[in-house]
């Protein structure tokens, strides 16, 4: 299959950005996005040209390290699944692909189609855990916890901190990637004890870094890879009306 | 850039909240519109429109309702500036995300709905606060019972002859006054302008009210009114059509089994009422 | 040669680490504050230990490849973590878990190692609980169990597929905690790129930040080196693409002796191969072989006819089918260790069996879901299910997977003693980058457990016990002429990379090195083909150093720098790699001598003359390495023949 690729090219933070045309053949449609790139890649070099810096880890779904804007829509025209699991047999031959850095104010363009995402883990830091230190603990099976509710806060989890849901945001709002976290802690018991002052201080990280508002078009429901639920949204509201309303803590 | 200084959830309730009044108060004002539907020359529609005039706790209610609607605009642009500004650079190949119809459009539908409301508060609410010369009614009996204070004045020669003139000339007009300025069952003056309020009542005569059940049934006469009316309701539905499912969303009313039905209700709630209301014009424009 | 000291404290075996814990050093709250610790490396190993060390007080300097914790390949385990719980009551015990795993490794383990890993294995159990890791649980609401390879009871805890995301998070989230309380200072984007020993004491790192190409001094009192295995010698491994062993190589450089380097894991169950442009390989995971059934055609034409396209694996009659595995292995069946399904597979193959493009063997769950229903699979394997047809593009509902073999893990790492030190005083290295505790192969479930033991239970212990001594130990400036030295080397190595402008690129030399090891030092390995090997990747070496093309400039992002830099090392180990593989003349674990046999097939290990685990000293330049020997002696545990049969 033979493509036109659109890439957005920035040298660095502070360097103006462009997109550049490149054209590529004869690839085979089993190729993933990525394997696509690395030829394209491996092309520039032999061009003596600075290859296309794009972040990219495990390559099988799970690490969140991949992302980008393909034709409109993060992690391209398939439906649950992270930039390396797309593969070309999802596009059609001779088709212009235009490729894009996930866009919000927190996450700015280290170089090419690599952004900073470490507001994610900023967040995180706010509350995003239970306070335990390793060992003193009980038993694993000293608090039973319903299965619905373990298999709850699995969906929760399973969250990879992509940025996807951000970069579908038509706000850039990060309230499904805290909604998730806020919502696995809170459905167990582990997670009780500081659900009050977790929700606040992580809504109000999330603010301070610059992220939109939800206005709840549910976007990011739609590009999660992990196909992580709004409910997680709705979830943390309600953490949130609970801390503010009922809970004595305040931040 | 953060224009407000509250957390983007508090806005985001603050914004599902005052939405909800309006949300309740639309049907309230949905049945007082139906009225007009009844023919009975207005009298079940002008006691409505007196009640809602009148009550003290109904007054209460406007204030809030008031302050509700302006409020629910007003962070609805601010938090629209606020989540423009969290995307600097935007993307260039336009979004091909799957998104539910009309949630994306919020600002945009509110925004018509918001014109829309000037119109309808230039048409009828500045009406009561005479900011607006509108249509006005008037009770025969307490037309007749200031005529009467009137004539007795008269009689104990406590009238100026100003005042006596006109009174002579509000006795030629009101015995010859003609049918459509008298509602159905007689009981009170209708479709008056100021001037003829001060020509059939007397020119110190206080207890009129405007008339907002012909000032309806002449907006819809006009085919170009109704038509936009139209449009406006539709417009209206599709705001309507996100707004209940995205309340239960943001105030975390969220269950695997109550979910559904919320979003059933909330579909529901869009299409009656907007047709509810859509349903007046084209019920004068088709049926009368 | 006894530069080797394992230091076993005395005792008996279960004795041993509580007697450990109760004599060693401690070190005072004040004190802690007082000493620094650079921990390179955030996954699970990298991560605990992190927390667990700043949570105590200690100074926390910890250094990440990527832009967050969170994208460590632990992330990517799949399948569950071992632990001796027995809450299935169907005999499991410490004991038990400690005799499948020393077998498993087929008794290249040092003992005392592995009893204290199955020994503290309960307690990640625990602590994951409390950290809200959201474990499978039953209707009754306690944990589930799975079973897995190597074992005949079930014992490991899952957490749907991503176990490891789970247990990785939960790490994550113990840092972030200490992130936030300032006890753990976080740099992200950074590669170790030199270690510096100063008086023979580990006491820093030199590191580039990966951003903005610049080269950075830290100094501490002690070094962890977390830094994973490095499976990505063989350029197709199941391995994330940052995983390397380049910070590894740099302690061996610096004196670190490494272990065992040939002990390989090649995993059975992986998507293969479908072309040139592949750049990974995509596990899937061993609980698969829970109830998926192997199997490839009986007769040699119904597979050729398979490859040709011309017959449908579903299609072919039961009796026309050979479960190869469940024929050879009737006690554990599908459920063999990992090394021996996968040399099982390769035989098949080899033998003209094979399906695809000849390199497959089919995994079908047709049986599984006829006896459990498609829901109850669906639960079990989705996401894993999901994740194939996404890449192979094939509904395996319908239709039996396709597997073949790939490397995985290391067994091999930097050597180290019963606190986790190497041979440098003051680096420690624990997780895959360490070699103790999984002999010749690793059992299924137990990487996640070894990389949590180390750092939430065991590191923090012993390494107070070296930094007791240290309390009067200033800290050290980054300006000393050691720190100077290593600077300088390192930038002398990053512009004579630059400056070669040869013919080729980094992938297309990846690509070699990767076919030289997977042809000549794989799954079979024999004297012949690794005395080929041997001088092969010394030439590999020499293209490299004067053809290896790289663009861009060093001091700005680039990504063709950093994996030039770690294929230079990767060639230097995978020629210890080979030197090792070529020493150990048995079969043992991962490690397979086609010549070392038995009658049966089976691999033939030599217990009187390869008891020992082979540690490589770094010589210098063109110098060769010299190894030497740990002999392993097993006090408590009676040495078998491995059988599954």
């Amino acid at each position: 299959m033979d493509f036109t690729l659109k890439i957005w090219r920035q040298e660095n933070q502070k360097a103006k950005g462009r997109f550049e045309t490149y054209k590529i053949k004869d690839i085979s449609p089993d190729c993933s996005f990525l394997e696509m790139l690395d030829i394209l890649n491996e092309s520039l070099v032999n061009k003596l040209s600075h290859p296309v810096c794009f972040d990219n880890d495990c390559r099988e779904g799970i690490c969140g390290m991949c992302g980008l804007y393909i034709n409109g829509r993060p992690h391209g025209p398939d439906d649950a699944v992270t930039t390396c699991q797309l593969h070309m047999r999802k596009f059609t031959d001779g088709e212009t692909i235009t490729i894009e850095p996930w866009r919000a104010k927190p996450f700015p363009v280290i170089r090419d189609l690599v952004v900073d995402r470490t507001a994610l883990d900023k967040m995180i830091q706010e509350g995003g855990y239970i306070s335990v230190t390793s060992g003193g603990v009980p038993d694993g099976n000293a608090i039973p916890i319903p299965k619905h509710k373990a298999d709850q806060a699995m969906d929760s989890a399973s969250c990879i901190g992509c940025g996807a849901c951000i970069a579908a945001c038509k706000n850039a709002s990060a309230m499904l990637f805290v909604g998730a976290k806020v919502t696995q802690l809170a459905l167990l018991p582990q997670g009780k004890p500081e659900a009050a002052i977790r929700v606040q201080k992580m809504v109000a990280k999330m603010d301070e870094l610059g992220f939109g508002n939800c206005t709840n078009t549910y976007a990011c429901e739609a590009e999660c890879p992990k196909e992580i639920k709004r409910s997680n949204i709705s979830r943390m509201n309600l953490e949130f009306i609970l801390a503010k309303i009922v809970s004595e803590e305040t931040i | 850039m953060k224009l407000i200084k509250f957390a983007s959830i508090t806005k985001k309730i603050a914004l599902a909240a005052f939405g909800l009044f309006l949300l309740l108060f639309l049907p309230v004002h949905l049945g007082i519109n139906l009225c007009l539907l009844r023919e009975d020359g207005g009298e079940w529609y002008r006691n409505a429109s007196h009640f809602m005039g009148t009550n003290y706790i109904v007054k209460v209610f406007e204030i809030v309702l008031l302050a509700s609607v302006l409020l629910h605009i007003i962070i609805a642009i601010l938090l629209t500036i606020e989540n423009f500004l969290a995307r600097p650079i935007r993307y260039k190949v336009a979004t091909k995300t799957k998104t539910p119809f009309m949630s994306r459009y919020m600002i945009w539908t509110g925004g018509v709905i918001a014109c829309f409301l000037v119109i309808h508060f230039i048409n009828f609410y500045f009406v009561k606060f005479d900011l607006v010369e509108g249509k006005y009614s008037a009770d025969m009996e307490q037309v007749d019972k200031h005529f009467q204070e009137k004539a007795i004045k008269l009689q104990s020669g406590e009238l100026s002859e100003k005042e006596q003139a006109s009174l002579m000339a509000q006795y030629q007009a009101i015995s010859q006054v003609s049918m459509d300025k008298m509602d159905k069952n007689r009981k009170n003056l209708v479709n008056l302008t100021k001037d003829e309020v001060k020509l059939y009542c007397g020119e110190d005569f206080k207890h009129y009210e405007p008339d907002f059940y012909n000032m309806s049934l002449e907006l819809f006469a006009n085919k170009t009114y109704s038509i936009i009316y139209l449009l406006v309701f539709v417009v209206l539905g599709f705001h309507l059509f996100h707004a209940l499912g995205s309340l239960a969303q943001t105030l975390g009313l969220n269950h695997k089994k109550y979910t559904p039905i919320i979003d059933v209700v909330a579909l529901a709630y869009a299409v009656i009422i907007p047709l509810g209301f859509a349903a007046i014009p084209l019920w004068l424009m088709f049926m009368l | 040669m006894s530069t080797l000291d394992s230091k076993i404290p005395e005792g008996q075996l279960s004795e041993k680490w509580t007697r450990y814990k109760s004599s060693q050093k401690l070190v005072n709250p004040a004190n802690k504050r007082k000493l620094d610790i650079i921990v390179v490396g955030t996954g699970l190993a990298g991560s605990s230990a992190a927390a667990s060390l700043g949570a105590l007080g200690f100074n926390v300097k910890i250094f990440c490849i990527s832009d967050s914790p969170r994208r460590a390949h632990s992330i990517a385990a799949q399948g569950g973590i071992n632990a001796a719980k027995n809450y299935q009551n169907d005999g499991d015990s410490i004991e038990r878990l400690f005799n499948d795993t020393i077998k498993g490794g087929d008794y290249r383990a040092r003992e005392a190692n592995v009893y204290r890993l199955a020994e503290v294995a309960n307690s990640i159990i625990d602590q994951g609980v409390a950290q809200g890791i959201p474990f499978a649980r039953d209707y009754a609401g306690l944990l589930d169990n799975r079973s897995f390879g190597g074992s005949q009871v079930s014992r490991t805890f899952y957490a749907k597929g991503q176990t490891g995301q789970q247990l990785l998070l939960g790490a994550y989230s113990a840092l972030s905690k200490e992130i936030k309380a300032g006890t753990v200072k976080m740099y992200e984007r950074r590669e170790m790129m030199d270690l510096v020993v100063i008086d023979g004491q580990a006491r820093g790192i030199i590191t580039r930040n990966l951003q903005t190409g610049e080269l950075e001094r830290w100094s501490s009192h002690a070094v962890v080196m977390a830094t994973g295995g490095y499976g990505n010698v063989y350029f197709l491994s199941t391995n994330a693409m940052e995983c390397n062993g380049s910070a590894a190589v740099q302690c061996y450089h610096k004196g670190a002796m490494f272990a065992n380097p040939c002990f390989v894991q090649i995993h059975p169950t992986c998507i293969p191969v479908k072309g040139d442009y592949q750049s990974k390989l995509t596990l899937m995971s061993e609980s698969l072989r829970n109830d998926g059934r192997i199997w490839v055609p009986k007769n040699i034409e119904d597979a050729k006819a398979i490859r040709e396209g011309k017959l449908n694996p579903t299609d072919l009659k039961e009796e026309d089918r050979d479960y190869y595995l469940e024929r050879r292995y009737p006690a554990f069946g599908n459920l063999v260790p990992r090394d021996i399904a996968s040399r099982a597979a390769k035989e098949r193959c080899d033998a003209g069996y094979g399906v695809g493009a000849g390199f497959a063997v089919y995994l079908d769950f047709k049986t599984a879901i006829e006896r459990l229903g498609r829901d109850k699979i669906q639960e079990r394997y989705g996401n894993l299910f999901q994740m194939y047809e996404k890449i192979v593009d094939v509904d395996p509902y319908e239709n039996p997977m396709m597997i073949y073999p790939a490397v995985h893990y290391t067994m091999g790492g930097l050597w180290v003693d019963y606190e986790l030190q190497t041979t440098i005083p003051g680096l420690f290295a624990t997780g895959e980058a360490n070699f103790s505790d999984h002999g010749a192969n690793r059992l299924g479930a137990s990487a996640l457990m070894q990389g949590l033991a180390d750092g939430y239970f065991i590191l923090p212990y012993t390494m107070q016990n070296f930094l007791a001594d240290k309390i009067h130990q200033p800290r050290v400036s980054i300006e000393t002429k050691e720190f100077d030295e290593a600077e300088k080397s390192v930038r002398a190595k990053l512009e004579s990379i630059m400056a070669i402008k040869g013919e080729k690129t980094v992938d297309t030399l990846q690509r070699e090195l990767g076919h030289i090891m997977w042809e000549y030092v794989g799954m079979g390995r024999n004297a012949e083909k690794l005395t080929k090997a041997i001088p092969m990747l010394a030439d590999l070496r020499k293209e490299f150093w004067s053809n290896v093309r790289v663009t861009g400039d060093m001091n700005s992002m680039n990504p063709e720098l950093a994996k030039a830099l770690r294929l230079a090392d990767h060639i230097e180990l995978a020629e210890i790699m080979a030197k090792d593989a070529l020493q150990r003349e048995e079969s043992c674990g991962g490690h397979y001598r086609e010549e070392y046999v038995t009658d049966e097939g089976e691999a033939r290990r030599d217990d009187k003359n390869f008891m020992f685990v082979g540690v490589w000293e770094y010589k210098g330049e063109e110098q060769e390495p010299i190894m030497h020997k740990e002999e392993l002696n097993y006090e408590f545990i009676n040495v078998q023949q491995r059988n599954y049969k």
